[in-house]
């Protein structure tokens, strides 16, 4: 008796979040189709090894610079590697590096954000100069002053990039908190004696998960773009490890580079970005319209 | 109003002050052996204790961290901003041979992008739906994804498979040769406006075309007002305001996407300084550009935030 109602509560739930998704892709099926294309790209990441034909450190002096053919399709780079197979296996980088970022940045300053709307007062004044002060310095500026001083390395670029993100979680997340605890139902909590801890866990947080997790999406397409800037810059993950915007930077440290060598990765961060940026924008309307214009 | 520019004003002292502590730390503190980030762990393991000691005297290392802040502050109040660790120039030379071309191609960008965004922003606005809002939306969505340093890279790699175009290599100032100079930076300073036009476009359309449904505006039009002098006097103004605001936080894209750009077509400017310093590892000097990067955002936004106050006074009532 008692597993038929857990899988009855189970299969509840389900329905729930199957609903929901049907909602989106019945709202806004532009958005929807762009998350696809998004999931695609993760799971490209995911199967790189499976996907990619050709090693992707694999070099091959007999063909340098071929343009695409029916050998490779998106040509070969200076040293004759597989573009198309280094793109695949870039995808990990560039696709886990932006996920891990974006959640941890976000995350933190999420918590920070909700404990110093929360508690109000001194801590809040502080706190906000404080973000105040992380925000005048430009992302891809910090992130790289960051990457400079603790060394380029996948973990080192994560942190980095991440505390790039720290004051937009800080911030979006704190204007969600100053409203939630002006209501009824946090009062009530208070009346019967809630501690603060209990009040911000159960009461505030939940409120916070919606926008959490546009700030998440809408985030994602940015930080790819300072990952790839970094990379080019040569802050990256260190070669020959493939990474898209390292493969930019080598192709312009070329003399005379060829256009596939250019292309093509650029290509992939352009897909990337749009595919988080529409996906973003279409769970912003869904979940929490009231927050266009401030993410 | 006096009293809304000096409340300002004094806001943005603790603030520059805050960035030059965060800044100071972040080159300082964080790592271990602050020689092994100048020379790289490999190079350190095999000198003497002695060598190390009297390396760290010569950068100035050996002192207590708030001496070396101290000391920091005082380079710049001096104006020469310190030297740079390997050449020995003073940093301020750096800056002023390099800041102009880059302050150059950050005013022009800024200017494309009023002079793109914002018509295609307004006619979106006005004629919402209609096929020219889908294809200004299409056009806004993509160039707020394509990255701008890639934008640049192919604009370079076209330039050299069709014009023999070479990269430039010595700097050339506006006062010396215009045509050159305008050679230079026109690439950065179109690849970065196009990005912003992104931006100022989609904002300018939301404001305007919320603006549009106000009260005030349904009374001037009933009033008899002709529609050019209703969005001219009326209209505009209002929705505007957002989007000048936009421009100042967008100035931290702008200082972020020249970096990578000037990279992208190897321009002499102050954000490809800061790459070779990077590479030198050259700290004195990638702490001093960060610094007046930070400092110029927050002045610029400073004075939006001025000009915003004596533009709407609801702001500085408040």
């Amino acid at each position: 008796m008692e597993s038929v109602a857990v899988r009855e509560s189970v299969n509840a739930n389900r329905n729930k979040y199957v609903d929901a998704v049907r909602m989106f892709i019945k709202r806004s099926p532009f958005a929807a189709v762009w998350g696809v294309i998004g999931l695609a790209l993760i799971l490209l990441a995911v199967a790189a090894p499976v996907v990619a034909a050709k090693d992707p450190l694999k070099t091959d002096f007999t063909r340098m610079s071929v343009p695409p053919d029916s050998q490779s399709l998106f040509g070969t780079d200076q040293i004759g590697r597989d573009l198309l197979s280094r793109i695949f296996y870039g995808a990990r980088i560039s696709l886990f590096v932006a996920l891990a970022s974006v959640l941890l940045g976000t995350t933190i300053g999420g918590v920070w954000g909700l404990v110093s709307g929360y508690l109000g007062g001194m801590t809040d004044m502080i706190s906000q100069r404080f973000v105040e002060i992380i925000m005048a310095l430009p992302g891809l500026i910090l992130a790289f002053a960051l990457v400079l001083v603790m060394g380029a390395g996948m973990w080192t670029i994560i942190v980095a990039i991440a505390v790039t993100r720290v004051p937009f979680g800080a911030r979006v997340i704190r204007s969600v908190a100053l409203s939630i605890k002006q209501t009824a139902y946090v009062e009530a909590a208070r009346g019967i004696g809630a501690s603060q801890m209990r009040i911000m866990t159960r009461h505030i947080a939940p409120q916070c998960i919606a926008p959490f997790l546009i700030l998440f999406t809408v985030h994602l397409g940015t930080v790819i773009v300072i990952e790839a800037s970094l990379s080019f810059l040569g802050l990256g993950v260190s070669p020959p490890t493939p990474t898209w915007g390292g493969m930019l930077g080598e192709a312009s440290a070329l003399l005379y580079p060829f256009w596939w060598h250019v292309f093509f990765p650029g290509l992939f961060i352009t897909i990337t970005v749009l595919a988080f940026n529409l996906f973003g924008d279409g769970l912003r309307d869904a979940l929490d319209p009231r927050l266009r214009g401030t993410l | 109003m006096r009293t809304y520019i000096l409340k300002r004003l004094l806001y943005a002292i603790p603030t520059i002050f805050g960035i030059t502590v965060l800044i100071f730390a972040i080159m300082r503190i964080l790592p271990g052996d602050p020689l092994g980030a100048y020379y790289g762990i490999e190079t350190i393991i095999n000198w003497t204790p002695e060598q190390k000691a009297e390396i760290l005297r010569d950068l100035g290392l050996d002192k207590p961290i708030v001496v070396q802040y101290a000391l920091w502050m005082r380079d710049i109040a001096s104006g020469r901003l310190g030297e740079s660790f390997f050449r020995g120039d003073p940093i301020i030379e750096i800056l002023v041979q390099r800041g102009p071309i880059s302050a150059e191609i950050g005013l022009i960008s800024v200017a494309i992008s009023w002079l793109i965004g914002l018509p295609v922003g307004i006619i979106s606005a006005v004629r919402p739906n209609s096929v020219w809002d889908m294809f200004s939306s299409f056009f806004t969505v993509l160039f707020l994804a394509i990255p701008g340093f890639w934008l640049g890279l192919l604009m370079v790699v076209a330039m050299i498979t069709w014009f023999q175009y070479k990269a430039p290599i010595v700097s050339v100032q506006l006062w010396e040769d215009p045509w050159k100079n305008i050679q230079i930076i026109a690439g950065p300073a179109v690849v970065l406006g196009l990005g912003q036009a992104a931006f100022i476009a989609r904002m300018a359309r939301s404001s305007l075309f919320e603006v549009l449904r106000e009260d005030y505006v349904r009374t001037s039009r009933a009033k008899g007002l002709v529609e050019r002098l209703v969005m001219a006097r009326h209209a505009l103004p209002n929705a505007l305001l957002p989007v000048l605001t936009l421009s100042g936080v967008l100035l931290g894209f702008v200082i972020g996407g020249s970096v990578a750009v000037e990279q992208a077509f190897t321009v002499p400017g102050l954000g490809k300084a800061l790459v070779v310093a990077a590479i030198d590892r050259d700290f004195n000097v990638v702490q001093n550009i960060v610094l007046l990067y930070a400092v110029i955002f927050v002045l610029v936004n400073l004075f939006i935030d001025l000009l915003y106050g004596w533009l709407d006074p609801r702001i500085r009532l408040n």
